[in-house]
Parts: structure tokens; sequence; C-alpha cells
């Protein structure tokens, strides 16, 4: 399976390149005043406006670096309950695709870290760990981004 | 025109020591270097510049044009995403997807078989080797068949589908052609009804229609014939 490797801190991350639609150069966001951490704001995505989250403002609470290898990711998010919508995602460093085996990943070992971290990859360069995207958002941050779909479990 | 912006922002490049067009492979070749590494693509000092460029600073100017590119509607451009030879057989334009095709060979003996006589199968032709029936196309399409002595431009073309494989005579081997299936034309009512019946869609292919062949059928068709 092919990942997209991305920079969170001093550490990567991999994504799998499945959940991607599509690789957009840094571009200007229309800000959102007041919103919750981590929102970095809308894109106007062919005319239709898209919410973007800032992988590293949501974890680290430190924006995103404004630089040419900081690219906004396109994702396909599906949502617990409701249909897949598509989000932004600021990351740091995307500039490399790697493929591995999905069996190469070992759970990681300490839990309790952001939700969205899942198990861990072995590499030359250091351990690398998979981001879900599905695991993206706290129930706060999709209720302020999708407010349209319904909370069932409420 | 709906260009993407440049992956890097003005004057990103200009700032960079770009040692490996001056003295590395595209410039004279002087680095002492060169020799060690072989290419410029070994070399960490362009692994440094690459990732000096995408840790360039990006500026207002570069977040605009792109933020203006993607909000333009998107232009869904369809490069042909499948491929299909064109061939001409008794005066009519055919096409068949690229992937059956093995081979085309120049026109060569062909052993007729006995009793065969206006038949689908034509005789066997020798290729590499192998003797492979010879089929008539236009016998199988429901076409007239020409009476004319075959032209110099014609061709065997061998075609195959897993182990079958079969070769019929084209009049002329026209060239590839790349198209997306969701331009197929449909199938005009008043072609014939074994023609029909072999032919999924029309392509257009320089201003002509060409009549796309499922090659599903024609197979089947071609081993009902030996049946």
């Amino acid at each position: 399976v092919l990942y997209v490797l991305v920079q969170l801190g001093s550490d990567r991350y991999a994504l799998p390149a499945r959940d991607i639609v599509e690789v957009l150069p840094l571009v200007a966001l229309k800000s959102l005043p007041g919103a919750l951490r981590g929102v970095a704001g809308l894109l106007d995505y062919h005319g239709t406006a898209m919410p973007v989250v800032d992988l590293s403002a949501l974890a680290l609470g430190q924006p995103a670096a404004l630089r040419v290898s900081t690219r906004l990711l396109i994702v396909r998010y599906l949502p617990p309950h409701g249909s897949e919508r598509l989000l932004g995602l600021l990351a740091e460093r995307t500039t490399e695709m790697i493929k591995w085996d999905p069996r190469d990943f070992s759970p990681a070992e300490v839990s309790g870290g952001a939700r969205f971290l899942g198990p861990v990859v072995h590499d030359p360069r250091g351990l690398i760990q998979r981001i879900e995207v599905s695991e993206l958002l706290t129930p706060e941050l999709r209720a302020a981004l999708f407010p349209e779909i319904v909370e069932v479990s409420r | 025109m709906n260009i993407p912006p440049s992956i890097l922002p003005d004057g990103a490049v200009a700032t960079l020591d770009a040692c490996w067009k001056r003295i590395g492979i595209w410039g004279d070749r002087t680095c002492p270097e060169l020799s060690g590494h072989g290419h410029c693509h070994n070399c960490p000092v362009y692994a440094t510049g690459a990732a000096r460029l995408l840790d360039t600073e990006v500026t207002p100017a570069y977040l605009t044009s792109g933020a203006r590119h993607y909000a333009q509607a998107k232009i869904e451009t369809r490069p042909g995403a499948k491929s299909a030879v064109v061939f001409r057989v008794a005066g009519e334009w055919l096409a068949l997807p690229t992937p059956v095709f093995q081979e085309i060979a120049p026109v060569r003996t062909l052993h007729s078989l006995p009793n065969r006589r206006g038949a689908l199968v034509s005789g066997l032709v020798n290729i590499r080797g192998e003797l492979l029936l010879c089929l008539s196309l236009p016998i199988a399409l429901g076409l007239a068949p020409t009476g004319e002595p075959l032209p110099s431009t014609a061709r065997y073309a061998v075609v195959g589908r897993g182990a079958e494989r079969f070769v019929f005579v084209v009049d002329e081997m026209v060239g590839m052609h790349r198209y997306d299936y969701q331009t197929i034309a449909p199938v005009p009512a008043t072609l014939a009804h074994a023609h029909a019946v072999h032919t999924c869609g029309l392509l257009h292919w320089r201003e002509r229609p060409v009549g796309l062949l499922d090659d599903e059928r024609l197979f089947s068709t071609f081993n009902e014939g030996l049946a």
C-alpha cells in the first residue's frame, strides 16, 4: 500500500495514499476567526468551500510553517455517522511517498496520544506512525466543520 | 487557459547555486566530485539543493495565485485511457483494443486447407514457426469481400486472448488511437446485423468514424466458426 509521508514536529508520519484525493501546494485560505484550534480556514476548492485542518496546529498547537514543502492534502474523511466528506489537511514536508505492506505496521505500544495516531512501522530513518484519517477530527471539531452530520450516538 | 501555478515562489531558484548546471553533468563537467559520484543525481550537494528549494518560504503572491487557481472550476480533460489499433478491412475502417494484438507480420504464404473455400477459415500461416489459423474478418463480420487482390499495405494481424491465437489479414494497418470510453458514439442502426453485433461503438479518428469491434464477441465468433 502506498503511503504519503508528512512531518509533524520532528517526527514522520504516514497517510494512506488511498485516503488522499489530491495534493495541492500551500494556498491562501479564508481564515475563520474564533475557530477551534487546528482549523486553518476555508479553501475555495473549485467553487465549494472546504474546511482545512492544520495537522501541526491540531497535534502540537503550532501552525504549519509557510514553506514550499508544506502542502495541502485533500483527504477523504469518513465520519462515524454519515457519508464521506472532503477535508483539507495542511501537512509539513509532504515530499515523499513510500510503499509498505500493511502487515509491516505494529501497534504503537503506548496509547493515550492523539487519537488519530495509529500503528508504527520501522524505517531506516526511525519509526513512522500511521495517521488514521477517519479519527482526525474530535467530535467538537467535527460538529464545527460539518454541522450537518447528525450525531446519532448522543 | 487554466495553468497550475508554479510549485516554487518567484525567485526561489535564483538564490540557489546550481553547480550541477555549472560544473556538473549539465555543465562543463569539471567538478572534482563528479568522477566519484558518476552523476549529480548521486551527489549530496544536489540533494541538498532540492531540499533547500522545498524549504523556501512561500510569498503572499504565491499563496494567492494558488488560491485563485484552485478556486476556478475544474476543467476535466480526458486523455484517452484506452487504446485501440485502427485498421482497414474490405473498405471499412475498424478498430480492436490494442491488448489483443500480439504481432503485425508481413503477408506471407497462406497454406490453404481443403474444402474450406468461402468459409471463415482461409488457411494456415506460419508465424515464427507456429502454424496459426488465418481467419477472414470480412466473413466473420458479414462484410462483402472486395474480391480485389491484397494491396501492398496488407499485413497479417496476430491477435490473441488467453490461449486463443488467430491471424487475420488487414488491407492496411493505420495506427494506434487512444480514446476515452465516454467518447464512444453508439452504433448506427443502419449497420448490417453481423457487423453491428460485433461493434461496440464508433470512434472518431481523424474526422472519420471507425467501428470499434468487441474483441470478446469477435473471438467467440471465430471459435464458433471453427466448430
